[in-house]
């Protein structure tokens, strides 16, 4: 009997190969969504029933250490907790109502719903492993499907992005691989057991007897590939390229989904290693993190095209992850870092379907009118009513309204960091004008404002484009009056690591 | 004759090899024979894969020690039966009709026979027997379109660079006769564990030199590389195929016997080379494949790099600060490695065949059929031959879920077992920037507006395909067996 996580990623792989095998849309698309409306319903169901293992603190564990290659300790080895449960979730949830939304595709329609749902196995997959090997190899395979999303569906520059895309962060990726090398091969010497099973390894490493070059080789050689895959400023220019050219649902998911990545390396692989590393790194994380909240708002007021801008918030939303998980290990209280960890876990999870509907919008603006240039676009409220609801709920949610998932996030975040890196957070909080500002003006020159003659009669929103978008917004608004279920989840994982040692406040941090 | 049932692959070979030679005079119709020469090749591979980890030595007459059965040897056999079962199986396809084909198998056959013997060997003579078998078939493989002038250069420029390598080599083994005493590379290695005074003298050095030239030339090291692109792109892509992942990694097979087993007393002098040699080889291997127009040459240059990553075991193996258990990783990692590389290679050279064969028949070529234009929209003219070439593209890459993947994983987590930092550092970078000249092919399969219709495609090609790409994804998630054998192997060598 195998578990639900194997479940879900055996109905990907069948789902994607017979997807491949159809010929028309209608066949591609009914395959597609069966099988990643039966992927959402496990992880549904993963979600209501979920419970800890006291010993382990995972639940839904498969498989065990060293089981798939014994001979170098590789295993098939998949769990989840707090952190990996809540982005299965939104893994399932934006990858399914993405197929939804490519209701009519209809340019090689066969391949294009087996790549969507590729990509929501291989990320499941990386939200699941608990072995530095499958982490890898998922890691490393989210690139394939959005390559060939970029490079087949995507835009005039579609080259260069796919390729950049694709080197960008293969290079982070192997960067990060040495340091998943130096970490077994340390403990290996100090254990005698070589295994790359993650818990072991992360375990060991706050531990391990070896020189200082070797701890801050590997911790930074990880970092540097999360960090890249979030994407922090200065290692973010892959990003909007990418986005321009990607497809709608490349993007919802791109941005929705795929940056998550790197923010849960932070909570899975670094979190536990940090008390070995050197403080500056810390820094450095809560520095990035500053920068990139406070270069996204001014690198988008200066974008006309509005897929670029959306694109340069959620540099600045993941920038607020790294200021989250920096904040929870500085010396502090306990109250605070637990608050300012399980917002930025929060974060991810809100920001990845606030974005999905920003992303569905400029798909919905370009679908309709042919154009992204927000300068030639203008009045839209009148001739697309219903949409323009769901695109102002969209862009408010994101610029951090109240009632919205997004609010709880930022709030939880700032409020966290505030006792323990207080003038990186009012750094932070001088630029949320600005964020808003740059939301209300785009929004107000697409939607509102004279309508513009040149763009010719534009038809009201599709109803699968307006059913995922409401559905997005339905949740994102549910989460920010409500966002007990999931923040509880997170929480009891962030108070486990906070006060079960496995994080040490590093000492000595003077702001 | 039960003491020598371990040498039955190469004798089966032989024998189907005479028998192909003598029966083609006789008949017309000769394809037959390429499905004789194939089950002489499946048979063989299936001894050899069945006695995997049988050791013996042939002490006394006729061999003297010269020729020794261990799981390394046998693990590189069986890579050049794998590679010869892929040839062959392109080459009824390739060379159906043409009416010399039987002396297209019979060479294959002997070149296989030759590899299988450098693999053999524990003795410098019967190691240079060996490579000169393998080298004398393949010139003439490689001018086998004899109509074909590019054919004709590859195989002048091969055979003339192939001589004066094969006359350093030997220059390079007097020496070592000289200094020992001896062929047989167990006896130089202990007469130098004992006479540690030979160790620096300039003869030594020379002899050194002279190896690392000779053996260099066969495995393409930079600057010894200069034929291999010409060679590779002008020869017929399933001899490419052969050249690239057979005859390379006899050279690799040949080095790692006489280096890593009969100079390991030296291994501090030739660390510096090696090191050298691998670092250059990667990169300048890489940087001219990202700048190739024609797709066989961007392969051969790839080829050209991968040997620069496998040259890191000499590096790691003779860096004095290496643990025991890195040493031995290296060498398996490296053995993987020149098997992933083996199989994706030369399934991407046939893949390489493939398209010239279906613009052949549609009688769609002018110019360079290899050129990447050519490879525009291939996903929807040839939707299967561009799958399987976009799988064995990704291998070499680096990319799983492929077996090159797990081989470049174990290669470089020898690098850093092996305390090589900053070596890994450079083979991963140098990796991540192969990704995009591979990319580039793949984009321009799928991504290209065709130009043209539809292709059929060539049955043969596409089992011989099939297969590499089966066995790379299969050796992926069942990698166990493989690597224990490649263990084995390292243990063999290193005789720990």
């Amino acid at each position: 009997m195998i578990g639900p996580i194997s479940a879900i990623m055996l109905t990907l792989v069948v789902g994607a190969i017979i997807t491949l095998l159809t010929n028309s849309t209608a066949q591609a698309r009914a395959v597609a969504i069966v099988s990643s409306f039966i992927a959402l319903a496990i992880s549904i169901w993963m979600f209501l029933t979920y419970e800890l293992n006291p010993v382990t603190h995972l639940a839904f564990e498969e498989g065990s250490a060293n089981n798939w290659i014994s001979s170098i300790g590789i295993g098939y080895h998949v769990g989840v907790d707090g952190i990996g449960l809540p982005m299965v979730l939104l893994a399932t949830i934006v990858c399914a109502l993405g197929t939804v939304y490519s209701w009519s595709e209809s340019k090689r329609p066969n391949q294009f719903f087996a790549l969507v749902l590729l990509m929501d196995l291989t990320l499941i997959g990386v939200f699941v492993s608990l072995d530095f090997f499958m982490f890898y190899v998922f890691w490393e395979l989210t690139l394939l499907p959005m390559f060939f999303l970029i490079g087949v569906w995507g835009g005039p520059r579609k080259d260069y992005s796919a390729i950049k895309f694709l080197i960008y962060t293969h290079i982070a990726s192997v960067i990060m691989m040495l340091g998943i090398f130096a970490m077994y091969y340390y403990n290996g010497i100090n254990t005698g057991v070589y295994t790359f099973d993650m818990m072991t390894l992360l375990h060991s490493y706050p531990t391990l007897p070896i020189s200082s070059f070797w701890k801050n080789f590997i911790f930074g050689a990880l970092m540097f590939g999360f960090i890249v895959k979030m994407p922090s400023v200065p290692f973010h220019t892959w990003l909007p390229d990418a986005h321009v050219e990607a497809p709608t649902v490349g993007s919802i998911i791109l941005a929705g989904v795929l940056l998550k990545m790197g923010g849960y390396g932070l909570f899975r692989v670094l979190l536990p290693m940090i008390p070995n590393a050197s403080p500056y790194f810390i820094y450095a994380l809560a520095l990035f993190g500053l920068v990139s909240i406070i270069y996204s708002p001014f690198a988008a007021l200066a974008q006309k095209d509005i897929k670029k801008l959306v694109a340069f918030s959620s540099i600045g939303h993941m920038g607020f992850i790294s200021l989250g998980v920096a904040a929870s290990v500085a010396a502090g209280l306990e109250g605070p870092r637990i608050l300012a960890h399980t917002g930025a876990m929060f974060q991810m999870f809100s920001h990845g379907i606030i974005t999905a509907v920003l992303f569905g919008s400029c798909g919905v603006i370009e679908h309709h009118t042919h154009t992204r240039i927000i300068d030639d676009l203008g009045g839209l409220t009148k001739k697309m009513p219903k949409f323009a609801i769901l695109m102002v709920a969209g862009f408010f949610a994101s610029l951090g309204l109240p009632l919205c998932s997004g609010f709880v996030a930022e709030f939880s975040i700032l409020g966290g960091s505030f006792q323990t890196l207080p003038i990186f957070v009012a750094l932070a909080a001088v630029t949320i004008p600005f964020t808003a500002g740059y939301h209300l003006w785009a929004v107000q020159r697409t939607l509102w404002g004279p309508y513009n003659e040149y763009l010719g009669d534009i038809k009201e929103i599709k109803w699968y484009e307006f059913a995922t978008l409401a559905i997005w917004t339905i949740l994102f608004i549910v989460l920010g009056i409500y966002p007990q279920p999931i923040f509880n989840m997170m929480q009891d994982t962030a108070t486990y690591f906070i006060t079960s040692g496995n994080i040490l406040p590093i000492g000595g941090i003077p702001i | 004759m039960t003491g020598y049932t371990p040498l039955l692959p190469e004798g089966i070979l032989i024998g189907v090899a005479a028998l192909v030679i003598l029966v083609g005079l006789f008949i017309e119709k000769k394809k037959i024979l390429g499905y004789f020469t194939l089950i002489g090749l499946l048979a063989s591979l299936g001894l050899t894969i069945s006695s995997w980890n049988i050791t013996t030595a042939y002490t006394g007459a006729p061999f003297y020690g010269a020729i020794v059965v261990d799981p390394f040897a046998q693990i590189f056999n069986m890579m050049f039966l794998f590679v010869g079962i892929l040839v062959c199986i392109a080459a009824l396809d390739a060379y159906g009709d043409h009416k010399n084909q039987d002396e297209f198998y019979a060479l294959m056959l002997l070149a296989i026979v030759g590899m299988m013997t450098v693999a053999l060997s524990k003795d410098l003579v019967a190691l240079f027997i060996g490579f000169e078998l393998a080298s004398i078939s393949t010139y003439a493989m490689a001018g086998f379109d004899k109509h074909d002038p590019k054919s004709i250069e590859a195989a002048m420029k091969y055979f003339l660079i192939g001589g004066l390598s094969s006359s350093l080599m030997v220059f390079g083994m007097s020496y070592l006769y000289g200094l020992t005493g001896s062929t047989n590379i167990d006896t130089i290695a202990a007469v130098f564990a004992e006479n540690t005074a030979l160790i620096g003298t300039p003869a030594i050095l020379l002899a050194m030199v002279m190896l690392i030239a000779g053996f260099g030339f066969k495995m393409a090291f930079v600057p010894f590389h200069m034929w291999a692109p010409d060679t590779y792109e002008g020869a017929p892509s399933i001899v490419s195929s052969l050249l690239a992942a057979g005859s390379k990694k006899m050279g690799f097979a040949a080095a790692f016997r006489v280096f890593i087993i009969g100079l390991i007393a030296m291994k501090l002098d030739w660390y510096i080379a090696f090191v050298i040699l691998a670092v250059v080889t990667m990169t300048v291997g890489n940087v001219l494949a990202v700048v190739q127009k024609s797709v066989k040459r961007m392969l051969a240059y790839s080829s050209v790099a991968h040997a620069g990553y496998i040259a890191i075991v000499f590096a790691i193996v003779a860096y004095p600060y290496a643990s025991a258990d890195a040493t031995g990783l290296a060498v398996a990692g490296g053995i993987l490695h020149a098997f992933s590389h083996a199989i994706g290679k030369a399934g991407a050279f046939i893949a390489v065949g493939a398209v010239t064969y279906m613009l052949m028949s549609k009688n769609a070529v002018d110019g360079d059929p290899n050129h990447i234009d050519n490879y525009d929209g291939l996903g929807r003219r040839a939707p299967l031959t561009a799958l399987l070439m976009t799988i064995m593209l990704l291998s070499l890459a680096g990319i799983p879920p492929t077996f090159g993947f797990t081989s470049k994983w174990y290669l470089f987590l020898s690098a850093i077992k092996g305390g090589l930092l900053w070596l890994a550092v450079i083979c991963v970078l140098n990796s991540a920037l192969s990704v995009y000249y591979y990319a580039k092919v793949i984009m321009r399969m799928y991504w290209g507006e065709p130009k043209g219709d539809a292709f059929i495609e060539p049955p043969m090609y596409l089992f011989a395909m099939t297969i590499a790409v089966i066995a790379l994804i299969a050796l992926f998630f069942v990698p166990d067996g493989v690597y224990y054998w490649a263990d084995a192997a390292a243990h063999a060598l290193l005789g720990v």
